[in-house]
């Protein structure tokens, strides 16, 4: 292509390249700058000798934080949360869409429902009423279970099936398939690079679960590595410590080194899960764009 | 909300089922049984760490004990309000529950949601301790709903680095003008000896905190000042509030306080004065980190921080606000009151999480204190005749009983009965600055605000864009953009937002509790 650019084209499309590398560069600097204060002395960084490598690398931070058991433990709790979550919605979501694509009674009604769901969502408490009647306090399903659709995603999905060619589930029916056929082994398949988007959208949106946990969650033991990592990272606070003992000072607010090393540990596996969808999340987030 | 009686009552009996079998699995899991008629107590409490499983050896000694069936929630403190709200309006309120002291906490006890404790507070040692004007602070419509929870009176105070006043051969500041001297030294000087131009004065970050109020007079949050009507005034809008900015914008001019302290969060305003950039800062007996004072030792060996103490005011005075003197109260459900026998377990329960036990006292030898701290060698080691923990806030295994009785830490009879200082093992200088800090606020009392306890509708309603309105544009005087003169201005506008009410009620609401 760049063979029969014109010279202005060409100083175009440097001046794009240059610009775009700087706004990349801003954008991937503040968690650059995070690793490399993990792995500092607090020292070096109070004494902000950490700009681009630290003087000394120590895994301080690091120990500090995988030494406790609460820590492995809501690992665990998390990855069960995001895998088991997104199975779920997944399953939930796509049925229900293929269900609204197919021509029968009350699709009409059921479609509306799903957008007033998504203009009219509960608030605080009444979402805690529902969880409590169904008897989901206390269990990991509170924070599968009631989000299961998200209707916004829902609706694309749903889309997405549209977009597949009527001409196919038709000859399919006249092959003999039953519904369940027709979705199980054309429309899924067909559909890999939407589900892929949305199995990305669904386990963010788990592995980041903090607020849903707190409320629903009583036992200790079940939080998941967002609520225990904030609450290492915000240890003992001026106002935690209070005062009847002496000794309490000897746990100390963590510094910033431990803070750092936190978002890391917290961000770093569901990062890791970006470039294996990245073939299939470009041409999800166009899902429904153009019919 | 709380009204909605019928619909409780068919949750209640549906957690029953459930929290019946979690009882069963914990009592299968730590080997005990509950006898039939053993008390279910709950509770609600906030946690800043992570807190200590919910089958830990602790808690089982706390059953024990006390003969109940103790099983106690904590919830993250950032999330804590929340939580709070969802399962108090779901119908079934906690045995026991930690309030912030907030606007629920008055709502809920108009609503009756709560246990009168006026019988009782003669009854209990640790509840009698609390002085009068603190129990407002749980008192609706005349009745006592809640114990405050104890926390020290001392306030952040100023401090400053005393190896930088040595090496300018300057004294320790006694009043706004000193001590602006000495900032300007500190900025245009070289005390650090690194060269000019790598220090300045005054650390600060952003809502003007620290406020550098040097004394109670000064203090952005006192009730002192009146009007005149009488009126006790907040002390952010008052002339001597307006002398204090007036000090801070005249140093930020001459790049005397940190450049960008509008924008600067707790963390990096601390981190100004511990890389040894400001020689200015704040200190407190308790919760100051060694591991920052390791940072600045590493940098400038020869620090040396120590308070600077209260100026004397205009009205003769010479001393800081102190805080409320609690902080977070502990109320317990009204329904308690059909229930004598379990009422008296948690009151039991709470009493003796709040006796003290002074320093001398805090022995394996001292039956209740080894058994709160969870036992010699099991809860806790004594190491050089200090006795340490064996449980981190990090990692707790709930190996002793107070890791899991909630109602706040020990009532301490007297400040001075505690000494903070000792818990700096680590860094004794910082040790030295705490025992400093401590000292000073022995010697001076401390303002205390008469106004514990006094709501106000408005402040309620506006309260957080009130503060917002005059930390704004006070921020602005500091920066020099906005001018000192417009001072009248910007407090009648505050008036006109909802500042006037809320002093007219915070006026009422004392006459009314005084009267």
């Amino acid at each position: 292509m760049l063979k029969y650019a014109s010279r202005g084209e060409r100083i175009g499309d440097a001046f794009n390249y240059v610009v775009l590398a700087l706004i990349a560069a801003a954008m991937f600097f503040p968690f650059f700058y995070i690793t490399m204060i993990s792995f500092s002395s607090l020292a070096d960084f109070l004494r902000s000798d950490v700009i681009f490598w630290p003087q000394q690398w120590v895994l301080d931070a690091y120990r500090y934080i995988f030494q406790s058991h609460a820590f492995r433990q809501s690992l665990q709790i998390s990855i069960f949360i995001t895998i088991g979550g997104t199975l779920v919605n997944l399953a939930f979501t796509s049925t229900m869409a293929y269900a609204l694509t197919r021509p029968h009674f009350g699709r009409r009604a059921l479609l509306l429902g799903v957008i007033f769901s998504m203009l009219f969502s509960p608030g605080l408490i009444p979402s805690y009423m529902v969880v409590k009647e169904l008897g989901l306090i206390n269990s990991l399903w509170a924070l599968i279970l009631p989000g299961a659709i998200s209707p916004f995603n829902l609706i694309v999905m749903r889309q997405f099936f549209l977009s597949i060619p009527d001409e196919v589930t038709e000859a399919a029916l006249l092959d003999g398939a039953n519904e369940v056929q027709i979705f199980w082994k054309i429309i899924l398949p067909l559909s890999k690079p939407a589900l892929a988007a949305f199995a990305l959208f669904y386990a963010v949106g788990h592995w980041n679960s903090y607020f849903s946990a707190i409320l629903y969650l009583n036992d200790p033991a079940k939080w998941p590595i967002q609520v225990v990592l904030r609450q290492i990272v915000i240890l003992n606070q001026p106002n935690a410590a209070l005062g009847d003992t002496q000794f309490m000072l000897e746990h100390q607010p963590p510094p910033q080194t431990i803070q750092m090393a936190a978002i890391i540990v917290a961000t770093l596996p569901i990062l890791l899960v970006y470039p294996f969808l990245q073939k299939h999340f470009a041409k999800g987030v166009m899902i429904g764009s153009v019919k | 909300m709380l009204t909605n009686s019928r619909h409780s009552r068919t949750i209640s009996r549906r957690m029953f089922v459930i929290a019946g079998s979690a009882a069963a699995a914990a009592a299968a899991s730590t080997g005990s049984t509950f006898a039939a008629d053993t008390a279910k107590i709950t509770a609600i409490d906030h946690t800043y760490g992570n807190p200590p499983p919910s089958d830990g050896p602790g808690l089982k000694m706390i059953n024990e004990r006390f003969d109940v069936n103790y099983q106690p929630t904590f919830v993250p403190e950032a999330s804590y309000t929340e939580k709070l709200t969802a399962v108090v309006a779901s119908g079934d309120i906690p045995d026991i529950m930690y309030s912030p002291g907030d606007s629920n906490f008055y709502k809920w006890a108009g609503q009756g949601a709560f246990l009168a404790l006026d019988d009782f507070i003669e009854q209990y040692p640790s509840f009698k301790l609390v002085p009068s004007l603190t129990l407002n602070a749980g008192r609706v419509n005349g009745k006592v709903y809640a114990i405050p929870q104890y926390y020290p009176p001392y306030s952040l105070t100023p401090s400053i680095r005393q190896d930088w006043l040595d090496k300018l051969g300057l004294k320790m500041p006694t009043s706004y003008d000193e001590l602006k001297q000495v900032a300007l030294a500190f900025t245009k000087q070289d005390p650090s000896g690194r060269g000019a131009g790598k220090t300045y004065g005054i650390a600060m970050g952003q809502t003007i905190n620290p406020s550098y109020a040097m004394g109670a007079w000064w203090d952005p949050d006192s009730w002192l000042h009146k009007d005149d009507q009488g009126r006790l005034l907040l002390g952010s809008i008052t002339d001597a509030s307006k002398e204090r900015i007036q000090f801070l914008a005249e140093l930020y001019a001459e790049g005397a306080v940190s450049r960008d302290f509008a924008v600067m969060d707790w963390a990096a305003t601390n981190k100004e004065f511990y890389s040894g950039k400001a020689g200015i800062f704040i200190g407190a007996p308790r919760g100051m980190s060694q591991d920052y004072m390791a940072g600045l030792l590493q940098i400038d060996p020869g620090a040396r921080p120590v308070p600077i103490p209260p100026f004397k005011a205009p009205d003769g005075a010479q001393e800081f606000l102190a805080t409320a003197g609690f902080s977070g109260l502990t109320t317990f459900s009204a329904k308690l009151a059909k229930d004598k026998d379990k009422t008296k377990a948690i009151l039991d329960m709470l009493d003796f999480r709040r006796t003290f036990y002074p320093a001398d006292q805090q022995t394996p030898q001292n039956k209740d204190y080894d058994w709160l701290m969870g036992g010699e060698g099991k809860g806790y080691d004594v190491v050089d005749g200090k006795i340490v923990p064996k449980d981190g806030t990090t990692n707790p295994q709930g190996l002793a009983p107070n890791e899991y009785l909630v109602g706040g830490t020990a009532w301490v009879p007297k400040p001075s009965d505690l000494d903070y200082s000792k818990g700096y093992t680590k860094e004794p200088i910082m040790g030295a600055w705490a025992k400093a800090l401590q000292d000073m606020w022995t010697q001076t009392k401390g303002y205390t605000n008469p106004t514990i306890g006094v709501q106000s509708k408005t402040f309620e309603d506006k309260g957080t864009d009130l503060t917002q309105f005059l930390s704004d544009e006070q921020t602005k005087m500091v920066a020099g953009q906005r001018k000192l003169d417009t001072w009248d201005d910007m407090v009648s506008e505050w008036k006109s937002r909802g500042g006037e009410a809320y002093i007219q009620e915070i006026n009422d609401g004392l006459k009314n509790m005084q009267g």
